[in-house]
């Protein structure tokens, strides 16, 4: 089809006059499909760029000024790297990486460790397997702020189940520790409330991968004479892998920018112990108001995740290509 | 390599009933061959054999030890699965080598090296020994899957229609070499097909399965020259056995009862004469030989012919019968 756009143009005029659906569709038709694909997704372009990239330019930009978000009409002034520097030399927001990092890997591993566990024993297809996946899965179907205000009725020294649990199991009194108050035990609070909300979600896609793992395999290898053992590690870790992968990458991110269930539980304390690096940037942008630093930090946040998520995607990719 | 039984095996899914009644005997080193159409309940039948399915009724002895309930594992049996069941995440060589890492062996690394490229080039595969197996053809798949058993020494090799997806030249040259295999380990083997050619020339025994039955078993000059019924017939012989009312054609003296009879390229006398009682309707040419599409009447017969037979679409023929087989109302075989 050679049309040149004055044919095309005159065309849909043509059509516009004798306006029935029918013409309608054949003007759509008259454009080409690159044009009808710019059509659908300019909504979305303009939506994403004026609500994701228009921001982050704009943080960027003030990541190099002194700005005061509660000042607005202070001169704003370029102080170059200066924020970065500042960010990067703060021995509060090193404390504060480690907590998160801390946070990260124990949550990972936990819930990693009984999702995978779970979502093992659920395919068995034992009777009412369904039933019970439905049950594992209450927890992530609630609200954070449900979850850490009702957590914290369960921390309650005096009345709250958790303690009188622990106490009953070990034989401790109940009032003699508090989770979420002691130094040593708030960080294993958050923890533990975040692997009761989120281990389902694990479990969720590591049964999507048990599942895709064919039955004749299996079939396969006990005709082979693979012990339970052996089919376990070399058939349905290594076939379930890119899963637990992409599990751990989608807990990782989002916990890396932990921040409701801390603010509710602790809100960072007591002290500092439980402050991870959402909570000092929160902290610092809407505390102190120095808006220009928290935007710095905030950058660094965002380059340090998405660097590690694409060094983590490459190694998922590897491993789904073997 | 040991005898293998089966009494009385039947074995039911839900409504529909996949293996009826069937009693086998496999001898130690013998090759026998399933053959039958789609959903004859082969493969049932297989994995009755190799404890992936439990019988509903029947025994099966694997080396005279009865294996009910037994494990697969415990049963000693290599299997070939049709839908070949390679392990996706392992190389060619590591899924060759996968049945004799089990700890049960107790196989030094450079023995399994050793017979897994032994056995790679025996199906012709050891070009492609560091290939994941998902980055195959599925011919070269199937190759793999046939050496993942053949790595073994089994009591019995089910094979499961391992030569199904490859080529025709490959395939014969495949046909060829598994049954020097066999002959060579003394192994006994149980192979499904539904491909004739294949059941001719390497059984030792065709069993002919219909709809769970076990119809007939026999060496396959005796499932062809003497079928136990129509189907039977049906099954073997290329191009298909032509199925005459009795009285079509002459040249036979049919027993008492004969309803149709059942007439094969040998079964057939053409010669070349007007008027006739047959003309020719159709002339394919194959190469190395001609089939004949005839018309006697309202029925129409294929038989094969010689490519220098001088005949022609539209001629007049004489076709006779010479010993061909008889069949009763009921389709079994009156002699
Ligand atoms: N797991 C199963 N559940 C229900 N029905 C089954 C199952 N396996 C087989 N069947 C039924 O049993 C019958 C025999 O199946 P089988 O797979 O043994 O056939 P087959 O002879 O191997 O056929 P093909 O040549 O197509 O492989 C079929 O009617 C099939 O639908
Ligand atoms: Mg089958």
């Amino acid at each position: 089809m050679i049309n040149s756009d004055t044919t095309i143009l005159e065309k849909s005029a043509k059509h516009a006059a004798t306006s029935t659906p029918v013409s309608l569709a054949r003007r759509i038709g008259g454009l080409s499909d690159r044009a009808i694909a710019w059509l659908f997704i300019t909504p979305t372009i303009a939506l994403l760029l004026a609500i994701n990239i228009f921001p982050l330019i704009w943080a960027i930009r003030l990541s190099f000024t002194n700005y005061r978000a509660n000042r607005p009409n202070a001169v704003l002034e370029n102080v170059g790297l200066q924020n970065y520097h500042r960010v990067l030399t703060d021995s509060d927001i090193w404390i504060a990486m480690q907590t998160t990092a801390h946070f990260v890997f124990w949550t990972i591993l936990l819930q990693t460790l009984i999702g995978f566990s779970l979502a093992y024993l659920i395919d068995r297809k034992f009777r009412g397997h369904a039933f019970w996946t439905t049950v594992i899965l209450i927890p992530m179907m609630l609200s954070p702020a449900v979850v850490g205000n009702f957590w914290r009725f369960l921390y309650q020294p005096q009345i709250g189940l958790f303690n009188y649990i622990v106490s009953y199991v070990t034989g401790v009194p109940p009032s003699s520790f508090e989770m979420l108050g002691s130094v040593s035990l708030a960080p294993w609070s958050i923890i533990i409330v975040d692997t009761w909300m989120w281990t389902p979600y694990v479990m969720l896609i590591c049964l999507a991968g048990l599942r895709s793992i064919p039955d004749y395999i299996y079939e396969a290898a006990e005709v082979d004479r693979a012990s339970a053992w052996r089919q376990f590690w070399s058939i349905t870790i290594p076939m379930a892998l890119p899963f637990i992968m992409l599990a751990v990458l989608f807990r990782g991110i989002e916990n890396f920018k932990m921040f409701d269930m801390v603010m509710l539980l602790t809100g960072g304390g007591p002290g500092s112990t439980t402050e991870v690096a959402s909570i000092t940037l929160k902290r610092e942008a809407f505390e102190s108001w120095r808006t220009g630093r928290a935007s710095a930090f905030a950058i660094i946040l965002f380059v340090a995740v998405f660097g590690l998520a694409n060094i983590y995607v490459k190694a998922l990719n590897k491993v789904k290509q073997r | 390599m040991a005898e293998v039984t089966l009494a009385g095996i039947s074995k039911t899914f839900g409504q529909t009933g996949a293996v009826d009644n069937v009693s086998l005997t496999i001898r130690d080193g013998e090759f026998v061959v399933l053959l039958g159409p789609t959903g004859a309940g082969k493969t049932t039948t297989l994995r009755l054999i190799a404890g992936l399915e439990a019988p509903d009724a029947g025994r099966i002895t694997i080396a005279g030890r009865d294996v009910a309930g037994a494990a697969p594992a415990t049963r000693d049996v290599a299997f070939v699965f049709q839908q070949y069941s390679l392990y996706p995440h392992l190389t060619v060589y590591e899924n060759l080598a996968f049945p004799l890492r089990s700890p049960a062996r107790r196989l030094h690394d450079a023995e399994i090296d050793a017979r897994v490229r032994e056995v790679a080039k025996m199906v012709r595969i050891d070009h492609k020994l560091q290939n994941r197996s998902t980055r195959l053809s599925g011919g070269e798949m199937q190759r793999v899957a046939i050496g993942r058993a053949l790595v073994r020494k089994p009591a019995i090799y089910l094979m499961d229609e391992p030569l199904s997806s490859l080529d025709a030249k490959l395939r014969a040259e495949l046909r060829l070499e598994l049954k020097r295999i066999q002959n060579e380990l003394g192994a006994t083997l149980l192979y499904v097909t539904h491909d004739q050619v294949e059941a001719m020339t390497m059984a030792d025994r065709i069993g002919i399965l219909a709809e769970g039955k076990l119809v007939q078993i026999g060496s396959p000059r005796e499932i062809y020259s003497n079928p136990a019924n129509l189907h039977v017939a049906a099954r073997l012989g290329q191009p298909h056995i032509n199925l005459l009312p009795q009285g079509l054609l002459p040249g036979c003296n049919a027993p008492a009862g004969t309803k149709t009879i059942g007439a094969r390229t040998e079964h057939l006398e053409i010669s070349a004469s007007t008027p006739g009682n047959a003309e020719i309707d159709w002339i394919e040419h194959l190469g190395d030989q001609n089939h004949l599409h005839i018309k006697v009447g309202e029925h129409k017969l294929v038989t094969l012919a010689d490519p220098y037979l001088a005949i022609q679409r539209g001629d007049r023929i004489d076709l006779k019968l010479r010993n061909p087989l008889y069949f009763d109302a009921g389709g079994q075989r009156l002699t």
